[in-house]
């Protein structure tokens, strides 16, 4: 199995290095034969997803018939540990997250040419674009970081997976997160061939927004599910740290957000086309970067086992992008003039304007408070630390001032607003937010705590948010009411199938607000840490917590302390809870399994702690934490309306086979188009 | 009774004041013990710091305390940690000197966008305001489908 890996990496690699050479010499010779050297070209690219995908392949089956002659398998998995974490060793350790980044890139790639008859030409261009990154990574993977290195001599049993990663979402966390990130090359292909072909018109804006709607919406569940996992496994009773690692991660997160807004600008009226070809740039730029920051180990993060020697492969394909990305756009930017400029500050256009400045402020500020440590080293000889106070205090603002921006925005009209119609749209809304603003003020008592009042604007501002899309979808719902003679509700389905982009990004926002809505919980968060023996009581918020029992347990792939614990709640018996402590025997470390009661209105969060050592009582630490799981229900139902967004319109799939001319009297059939068809 | 009065209104302000003093110094203990990170190495906040048996948390958790209740001023006590434990300890900048620019660098780039962006609106509407009006019915139609298009109609 290790020949055929290394032998399938490299064909993978020469395949690669095939459709790079080959695409470029088809697309810039003129000779009848070139078409045929494309087309050889891109089968290699197609090729490349095979052999990548029997190397994958070769690794896990390594893994499962534990072949400890691998390096890498010895390292990254035991006899004891369950198969998925067996499948998911691919992905944790540096050479196998190197081998699967390639294999995804390859499959995008394969998918990417698969479907070139959409622009052959495109295509093309950008096919030669994605080999290019490809090479990369397979040079890498071939060179840097072989996951295929045979020892010396074989041991009967392997270190072990690190515990931390011995969890379900550690399963599908690192496989999202990297489709996310890889899938960010593909818009940044696009873009790239784009501007090198001077692709005329804006379909490849198109095409291009599509493939940056699938990463984002991977990104979004990858970032999201590391933040449950961290919920979930830490123990410390909070689910974002900002750790560099995860900033690497949020960081070509909020410029993909802001090229999926400054790209209607584009598509509606010709503007910005400077602007968006630099988002796509930097949103791959900043996935290279924030690999770079993070495996090159010069920032401090607590992902230790991602650090390693890489980091100037990392740098040299973060300056090589650069340059080439700098290159064609100084040489083709005449081909990026503006159609329309803006022509005032109360529009749609100049949302999108603000929108974009401020997600690449907070885009910067993330980016500078990770970098800072190093700029202080440069600078002074010493790093210091920056950490969650600086990222919340500069961040929190942020964030509030993107949520009143995705309430206005979508109320705007094109070129310019009317008074009137502000306030027209703007009128229930404000209302809505103004009450909710009252209540929160009467009860949160802001001005006792800057956090306090963080919330309630966190809070009135999502009321905003939900009242105006909640508006959108009323008023679009009333007026296909009596069209399609069906109820409210059915109007504003078939709202969402005539237009899925613009009503699945409403459900977008109204997801990120539900987001929001659970961060705002933060701010009343409550903790007790004591030490508990059998019949001893813990009182947090309105729960009591009772030690009922302590156990010990011993499994082959760990050793357990746990504690079962009564909750009460205003005096009433709720349920059991078992936290737990244990020791993984393979790698001598230490894990916690953290009891959780999750209710809409708040988690009941516990932890066993562990034996005190000088007197050997159970230590269990509780936290109540307020909301919590509107997060995740916001991300769900953000991932659903990414989902509608992908979705063509009604209309559109219907067309083929409506004949509006065959009744012209009926106005209503004519009015709707496909949808009489669809009904 | 006015004796006994007055015995219990100033028992009454010692409680309130006693109250306040203790609500404060807890406010202190929270919002500081989240900017200094445990030494011990786990990246966590020092109140937050959930090891057993870590064996910086419990000590510095004390010089928390008491350099909460001996120096009134925030800056003072990360500063004492500064020097105790290294200037990677404390999680937030402070707010002079070259660490004053992680604080002053973001919101000054982002004024400046904004005032950049307003510079270049009205520059574009004072030219827009100049071009000579449209005409030809050819230009119409076109202008026609252009507002069926950004309108979604």
């Amino acid at each position: 199995m290790p020949l055929i890996g290394s032998f399938c990496l490299l064909l993978a690699l020469s395949l690669s290095l095939y459709c790079f050479v080959a695409g470029i010499i088809a697309l810039v010779n003129r000779h009848p034969a070139a078409l045929r050297l494309g087309e050889t070209a891109r089968r290699a690219g197609m090729a490349t997803f095979i052999a990548t995908a029997v190397a994958a392949a070769a690794l896990v089956w390594a893994a499962m018939n534990n072949d400890y002659s691998l390096a890498y398998i010895l390292h990254h998995t035991n006899r004891a540990l369950p198969t998925p974490y067996k499948i998911a060793a691919l992905w944790s350790g540096q050479e196998g997250s190197l081998l699967f980044w390639a294999l995804l890139l390859s499959a995008y790639g394969f998918v990417l040419r698969w479907r070139h008859t959409v622009d052959r030409k495109l295509y093309a261009y950008a096919s030669v674009v994605l080999s290019g990154i490809q090479i990369f990574f397979l040079l890498l993977v071939n060179f840097a970081g072989n996951p295929f290195g045979v020892m010396d001599s074989v041991r009967a049993d392997g270190f072990g997976l690190n515990p931390l990663l011995q969890y379900p979402e550690m399963v599908i966390h690192p496989p999202m997160l990297y489709l996310g990130y890889v899938g960010m090359a593909v818009p940044f292909a696009f873009g790239l061939a784009a501007l090198i072909m001077k692709y005329p018109g804006e379909k490849w804006i198109q095409i291009t927004r599509r493939w940056t709607m699938v990463a984002w919406l991977f990104l979004t569940v990858g970032i999201f599910l590391g933040a449950h996992w961290a919920y979930g496994v830490l123990g410390w009773g909070g689910y974002w740290g900002w750790d560099p690692v995860e900033n690497a991660s949020f960081l070509p997160w909020l410029s993909a957000t802001a090229f999926l807004h400054s790209v209607m600008m584009q598509e509606k009226r010709g503007m910005m086309k400077v602007w968006n070809v630099w988002l796509i740039f930097v949103t791959f730029l900043l996935s290279i970067l924030g690999t770079f920051l993070t495996r090159s180990g010069i920032v401090s993060s607590v992902h230790a086992f991602a650090q390693s020697s890489i980091g100037a492969w990392f740098a040299w394909m973060l300056g090589i992008s650069f340059v080439v990305c700098l290159f064609f756009f100084l040489k083709n930017r005449s081909h990026l003039q503006s159609e329309n400029k803006l022509e005032s500050l109360v529009s749609r256009e100049s949302s999108f304007m603000f929108n974009n400045l401020v997600l690449l402020a907070a885009c910067f500020a993330v980016l500078w408070g990770t970098l800072f440590p190093i700029i202080s080293e440069w600078v002074r000889g010493f790093k210091i630390t920056v950490g969650p106070p600086f990222f919340n205090k500069v961040m929190i603002p942020v964030g509030l001032f993107l949520v009143f921006l995705t309430a206005v925005g979508p109320l705007l009209a094109w070129r310019k607003t009317s008074l009137a119609s502000m306030k027209r749209n703007f009128a229930i809304p404000a209302v809505v937010a103004l009450i909710v603003a009252v209540v929160c003020f009467v009860t949160f008592k802001p001005w006792q705590d800057i956090a306090h009042f963080y919330s309630m604007m966190s809070l009135s501002l999502s009321a905003l948010v939900i009242a105006t899309v909640t508006l959108e979808f009323y008023r679009g719902g009333r007026v296909l009411q009596g069209k399609l003679n069906t109820n409210l509700f059915g109007a504003m389905y078939w709202l969402t199938r005539r237009n899925t982009r613009r009503y699945g990004g409403y459900i977008v926002h109204f997801g990120v607000v539900v987001i929001f809505i659970g961060l705002a919980g933060a701010a009343f968060n409550q903790d007790k840490e004591q030490e508990m023996g059998q019949g001893d009581k813990l009182v947090v918020g309105h729960y009591e917590l009772v030690g009922q029992k302590y156990t010990d347990d011993d499994t082959p792939n760990y050793e357990s302390q746990s504690a079962i614990l009564d909750v009460y709640k205003d005096g009433q018996f709720v349920r059991t809870l078992y936290p737990e402590l244990r020791a993984y025997k393979a790698s001598q470390q230490p894990d916690h399994v953290v009891a959780i009661r999750s209710t809409p209105l708040e988690d009941l969060y516990v932890v066993y702690e562990g034996r005190n050592p000088d007197t050997d009582r159970p230590i269990i630490k509780a936290f109540v934490n307020p909301l919590v799981s509107w997060l995740w229900i916001g991300v769900l139902i953000t991932a659903l309306g990414t989902g509608i967004a992908l979705v063509p319109n009604a209309a559109q799939i219907k067309s083929p086979v409506t004949v509006p001319a065959m009744v012209p009297s009926d106005s209503r059939s004519a009015a709707l188009g496909g949808l009489g068809a669809t009904r | 009774m006015r004796r006994f009065i007055f015995v219990f209104m100033l028992l009454l302000l010692s409680a309130a004041a006693f109250a306040v003093d203790d609500a404060r110094f807890q406010a202190r203990y929270n919002d500081l013990g989240v900017r200094v990170q445990c030494a011990c190495g786990c990246g966590q906040a020092l109140i937050q710091c959930n090891h057993v048996g870590c064996t910086y948390s419990d000590n510095m958790i004390r010089q928390l305390r008491s350099t909460v209740t001996n120096f009134s001023n925030d800056e003072d006590v990360l500063n004492w940690f500064r020097r105790q434990y290294g200037s990677t300890v404390v999680t937030e900048p402070s707010t002079h000197g070259f660490e004053l620019t992680i604080w002053v660098v973001p919101p000054v780039l982002g004024a400046a966008a904004i005032l950049l962006l307003s510079f270049l609106v009205r520059r574009w509407r004072l030219r827009a305001a100049l071009a000579a009006p449209m005409a030809g019915d050819a230009r119409l139609t076109e202008f026609r489908s252009r507002a069926r298009m950004e309108t979604e109609l």
